[in-house]
């Protein structure tokens, strides 16, 4: 019962509170980061009372808009998949997260809580899984939606997701290699290590080949540019055609929703996920002997920090990138995919394979 | 010279793409960095010559014209006040949207006979082209009022009759003579 | 036949020929102001000028007679040079008037500038001020400073109407042209000044400043206005219906045919249009009731109007029919068909006598108004007034039960009474034409019909010479063709008029009328074909008898 509690605590306070809200102003954040970088000044008209925030009330908006437009039904479609689809892609876009550890040990009460909203053992299988499954929300709603348009969008989608999920799980093996666990928060606690005494042992240092292969291939998995040909609004509009209303609402929120999956995996697995340097579960302790003593809670407030810190820079950078590079042509998206980033991360792992045998 | 002379082929390093998104990366954050810098100095109130962005807040903030901006049509009219325009149809001929709609009639005066008696101009089909200014003998049409925001919620509110146009009242402050040169310009 | 070489092209004429004539044979078009083929040459204007080889000096094309040998130079670098300084003393005293002056557009003065023009002109003093916007005649107005004093009005005046209003007053560059003193221009041919006048000094009152001339389509037709059928263009002002008051025909135009008009055409015909669009025009089929006209639809009527024919013939009571000769050809072959065919009457008279004898002369206008009499007595009607007078009397005498008039105005022809007290006696009276008279306000049913503007066919003219007119503007709303009326009509009584277009009832005519044999649409191009009697065609002479008129 206790437990329960627990995890639904989590649950609110991880999923509801941080996850949802960064989704949200990340719809902010994309338009007023694409102005800034592109020398507009981006939108700003939706005020409240004559207060502007800076546009942020378009969220707001976006909402109410969304939510009070029709939900429209095209003709021939497959009404109970139509509706489902957005659904599904929103569900394995928010259960990914279950297996993020966004800090170490919180002691309450007495009570040792793994700051994971589930810890699972086999977590970066469970990451495959809902990485997995993302693609039956889109190809559901493309081919549920009778439309030809769609369904050319559900088919690229399909075909990109399944090319890229080779990569990341090939990626990933380097680290499973490294680190010696499938558990996400032993990796993440790992990387907590020193090498020789002074470098945090992240994952990006160890891998940094692998690092970058997940990073594409994470971006490739979202959809977004400059892989964002299952989208093609120029040409095809994308699987979501069809949908209106909180449809296309969930689809939309999805998309968000999926970029910082990536990241905070990124993060977990590259970054070091919520470590701070030299911070250890009593306080800081220095490569050159000094040591700062900490509380529990401060070292947990520390490491949720530091995790959220990462996670924005990541989609700081994650948002640049859509903003610079333009779309990849489909059989580049493919060539890239099969030929460059699977062969990449099989050496990767022959790498740190002949490397690990070296050192032992 | 072949256009394809000025690629050199890729490297192996350019083909993984790296070096080329991190140039584009740099590009675009050296912009984000500068705006961001400029658009916080302005809100703690430093003023700077340049502008983060180069969006004009249209209807708060007027877009500086450029002497050659073609603005809302007016008529002209001789000392005596009345119209310039001797009906030639000249304009009406040369509009390619045929949105200007003349009927002539006599008028007392021998030296100069005839003047409109309709001159109607559909904004609603104007395409701002300006051939009705070039075409004009007469000096008699002008698009230089300066008045660029031109809207109605009905299509008859676009038509304008002759008295508005002869009695149209040109912005000419709207217009610089070098718009460019002005203080606190948004950078191009 | 002196054979002569201009611009290197080798031709051989007629003797007497000028040279701006040889060169029209050759296809080399000289320019010209003074010059027209239909009047004495005078070699005014001086733009004609050409260089000729072994001639000290340049030579005016319209006045020189071509010799055996000559070599004519149209374009050489001198010629042109003396068209360019033509046109700059043609421009001394020229106020430049283009935007407000209804020639521009067809004036020869911008023409030629456009051409041979200086550009630069070297003109700097004042403009000498003469008399501008002077109406001149009822459809004349005059602006002396723009006139070029060609001398074509003047001749026209002299040579063609005979009437000799306009001359030339005063000297050197104050020179003028004006009417004599007390005199105005209003001979019954006064606007084909307008026509031949080859800037802006003359233009039409009617149609000034109504349209430009740039906005207007072309419809080659004849004119309706008498049996003459003049060669005719019908200018319309389709693309702006704005202009000209909402009239549709902004203004007629002779069409040079040397067989019928040569160049002109009488000011009745060219102001008989102004019915087309006017408002007496019925848009809608009517009838009568409780003494006011109710429009109806077309279905409607041809129903109530078959129903009351049906019912005066199931009784065995007379429905006889007042045809009209201002319908064209292919309508009057119907209408004889749906006579003869449906109604079984053979003999429809067609003609009424005016009252007032109308104006006639012996050189365009004559006494008989409607263009196609000759074509309803070829086609079998009785062209004779009496014939019309018995129609009356039958009706009077209550031996007519139904009574179909096309077009006529009985008023015109008959006294007051007569016509009430014949119309009385009638049943029911049906009405088809264009336009609302006082003999269509008696008639219990109208069909509006559409104009001669409005539709193809042909008028055949007194001589004979069958021509085409062809559809100019679109048939007022409701309006029909009158051959259209009657097949729709034929329908109701289960006949088949297999017709779709004009042509198939010319095509038509042209079988079963010897008359008509050997034309069709095609041949009969634009100067028309004259009918043929016994195989021979007719009265050749008479048409030759006219040409010496037009050219003495
Ligand atoms: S600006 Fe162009 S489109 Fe507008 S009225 Fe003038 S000519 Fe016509
Ligand atoms: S061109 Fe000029 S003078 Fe002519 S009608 Fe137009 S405004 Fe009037
Ligand atoms: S006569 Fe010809 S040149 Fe003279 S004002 Fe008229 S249009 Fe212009
Ligand atoms: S009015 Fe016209 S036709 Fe007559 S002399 Fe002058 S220019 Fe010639
Ligand atoms: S045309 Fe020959 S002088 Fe006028």
């Amino acid at each position: 019962m206790q437990a329960l509690a627990e995890a639904a605590g989590k649950f609110v306070f991880f999923i509801g509170l941080i996850v949802l809200n960064i989704a949200a102003i990340l719809t902010w954040v994309e338009r007023k980061q694409s102005a800034v970088m592109q020398d507009r000044i981006g939108a700003n008209r939706a005020t409240i009372f004559g207060i502007r925030m800076l546009g942020m009330f378009h969220m707001l908006a976006d909402m109410l808009k969304l939510f009070t437009k029709e939900f429209f039904i095209p003709m021939g479609a497959r009404r109970f998949v139509y509706l489902l689809a957005p659904m599904i892609s929103l569900l394995f876009a928010l259960v990914g997260f279950a297996a993020i550890p966004f800090g170490d040990t919180l002691i309450l009460g007495g009570r040792e809580i793994p700051l994971q909203i589930a810890n699972v053992n086999i977590g970066i299988l469970y990451i495959f899984a809902v990485l997995g499954m993302a693609v039956y929300g889109v190809v559901l709603g493309a081919w549920a939606s009778n439309n030809n348009y769609a369904l050319l969008g559900g088919l690229r989608a399909s075909a990109q997701m399944l090319s890229y999920e080779v990569a990341i799980g090939v990626s990933l093996v380097g680290v499973i290699m490294v680190y010696q666990t499938v558990d996400l928060m032993e990796i993440a606690r790992a990387q907590g290590q020193l090498l020789w005494g002074w470098l945090p042992q992240w994952g990006i240092l160890l891998q940094p080949l692998g690092f970058l292969i997940f990073m594409t291939a994470g971006i490739a998995e979202t959809k977004r540019i400059p892989f964002d040909a299952p989208e093609g609004e120029s040409e095809i509009v994308g699987y979501f055609i069809e949908y209106s209303g909180m449809g296309f609402g969930m689809y939309f929120l999805t998309d968000f929703l999926e970029t910082i999956l990536i990241a905070s995996l990124t993060v977990t697995f590259f970054l070091g996920g919520f470590q701070v340097p030299y911070l250890y579960a009593d306080g800081f302790h220095f490569p050159w002997g000094q040591a700062i003593l900490l509380p529990n809670i401060a070292v947990a407030a520390l490491q949720f920090l530091s995790f959220l810190i990462k996670l924005i820079v990541l989609l700081f950078i994650m948002m640049a990138i859509r903003w610079t590079l333009p779309r990849f042509r489909y059989d580049q998206i493919m060539h890239l995919g099969w030929k460059i980033l699977l062969p990449a991360s099989l050496i990767n792992i022959l790498i740190t394979a002949v490397v690990l045998t070296i050192i032992g | 010279m072949n256009v394809h002379d000025k690629y050199k082929p890729l490297s192996w390093w350019d083909k993984t793409y790296i070096p080329l998104v991190i140039d584009g990366l740099a590009v675009t954050l050296r912009h984000f960095f500068r705006n961001i810098r400029l658009h916080i100095l302005n809100v703690i109130g430093i003023k700077t010559k340049e502008r983060g962005a180069v969006t004009y807040q249209y209807p708060e903030e007027m877009r500086p014209l450029w002497p050659r901006t073609r603005t809302l049509h007016r008529l002209m009219r001789r000392e005596d006040g009345s119209p310039r325009c001797v009906a030639c149809m000249m304009c009406e001929t040369a509009c390619p949207a045929r949105c200007i709609y003349i009927v002539a009639e006599e008028r007392p005066e021998v030296q100069i006979e005839k003047q409109p008696k309709i001159f109607n101009i559909d904004l609603g089909k104007c395409v701002f082209c300006g051939y009705c200014v070039e075409a004009c003998p007469e000096d008699a049409i002008r698009m230089d009022t300066g008045i660029i925001d031109i809207a109605s919620y009905t299509r008859n509110g676009m038509l304008l009759t002759k008295e508005q146009l002869l009695n149209i009242e040109p912005k000419v402050e709207n217009y610089v003579s070098r718009p460019d040169l002005m203080e606190g310009q948004p950078i191009y | 036949m002196p054979t002569i070489t201009i611009d290197g092209k080798q031709l051989t004429v007629d003797e007497g020929k000028t040279v701006i004539q040889a060169a029209e044979e050759a296809g080399i078009y000289i320019p010209r102001y003074c010059y027209h083929p239909g009047l004495r040459i005078v070699g005014q204007c001086r733009i004609c000028l050409v260089e000729i080889e072994k001639m000290p000096k340049l030579q005016v094309a319209c006045y020189t007679r071509v010799q055996d040998g000559m070599v004519v130079h149209v374009n050489s670098e001198k010629a042109k040079r003396a068209r360019q300084q033509v046109l700059e003393f043609l421009l001394v005293n020229h106020p430049i008037d283009c935007p407000v002056c209804d020639q521009a557009g067809e004036c020869y003065l911008q023409e030629y500038y456009m051409q041979f023009g200086l550009y630069d002109p070297k003109m700097v003093e004042d403009k000498n001020k003469k008399h501008k916007a002077v109406p001149v005649g009822p459809h004349v107005v005059l602006d002396s400073e723009r006139c070029i004093l060609c001398t074509r009005c003047v001749r026209f005046c002299d040579e063609i109407s005979k009437t000799s209003e306009l001359g030339v007053f005063h000297r050197g560059d104050h020179a003028e042209l004006l009417p004599y003193p007390g005199r105005t221009l209003d001979n019954p041919y006064s606007a084909n000044v307008v026509d031949i006048c080859p800037v802006g000094a003359l233009t039409e009152r009617d149609f000034r400043f109504k349209v430009r001339v740039w906005y207007l389509d072309e419809t080659k037709s004849v004119c309706p206005g008498c049996a003459t059928g003049c060669n005719i263009e019908i200018h319309t002002s389709k693309a702006r219906p704005y202009k000209n008051e909402g009239r549709r025909i902004a203004r007629l135009k002779p069409r040079y045919n040397p067989d019928v008009n040569d160049y002109w055409i009488c000011d009745y015909g060219r102001y008989g249009f102004l019915f087309v669009d006017d408002d007496s025009r019925i848009e809608q089929p009517l009838v009568k009731q409780n003494g006011e006209f109710q429009e109806l639809s077309w279905d409607d009527a041809l129903q109530m109007v078959s129903g009351v024919i049906n019912t005066a013939l199931e009784n065995g009571k007379a429905v006889r029919i007042l045809g009209s000769a201002q319908m064209t050809n292919e309508d009057l072959y119907a209408l004889k068909r749906f006579g003869n065919e449906v109604l079984e009457t053979h003999d429809i008279p067609v003609t009424v006598k005016p009252l007032e004898k109308p104006y006639s002369d012996d050189f365009l206008i004559r006494e008989d108004k409607n263009p196609n009499t000759r074509g309803a007595a070829l086609l079998g009607f009785d062209t004779e007034p009496a014939a019309t007078e018995k129609l009356l009397t039958a009706c009077r005498n209550g031996e007519v039960y139904t009574l179909i008039i096309f077009h006529h105005d009985l008023f015109k022809g008959f006294a007051e009474d007569e016509v009430k007290a014949a119309l009385d006696k009638v049943d029911s009276v049906i009405f088809v034409g264009s336009n609302l008279n006082p003999t269509a306000e008696l008639a219990s049913y109208v069909l509006p019909s559409c104009t001669w503007a409005e539709k193809d066919g042909t008028f055949t003219n007194y001589a004979g010479r069958v021509q085409k007119i062809n559809e100019a503007i679109e048939p007022l709303e409701g309006s029909l063709p009158e051959w259209k009326i009657l097949r729709r009509l034929a329908r109701q009584f289960d006949h088949t008029f297999a017709y779709f277009e004009a042509e198939d009832v010319f095509r038509d005519i042209v079988k079963k009328v010897p008359a008509f044999t050997g034309m069709s649409y095609r041949a009969l191009g634009d100067r028309g074909m004259l009918v043929s009697e016994n195989g021979r065609s007719v009265q050749q002479a008479e048409v030759k008898e006219e040409l010496t008129v037009v050219s003495k």
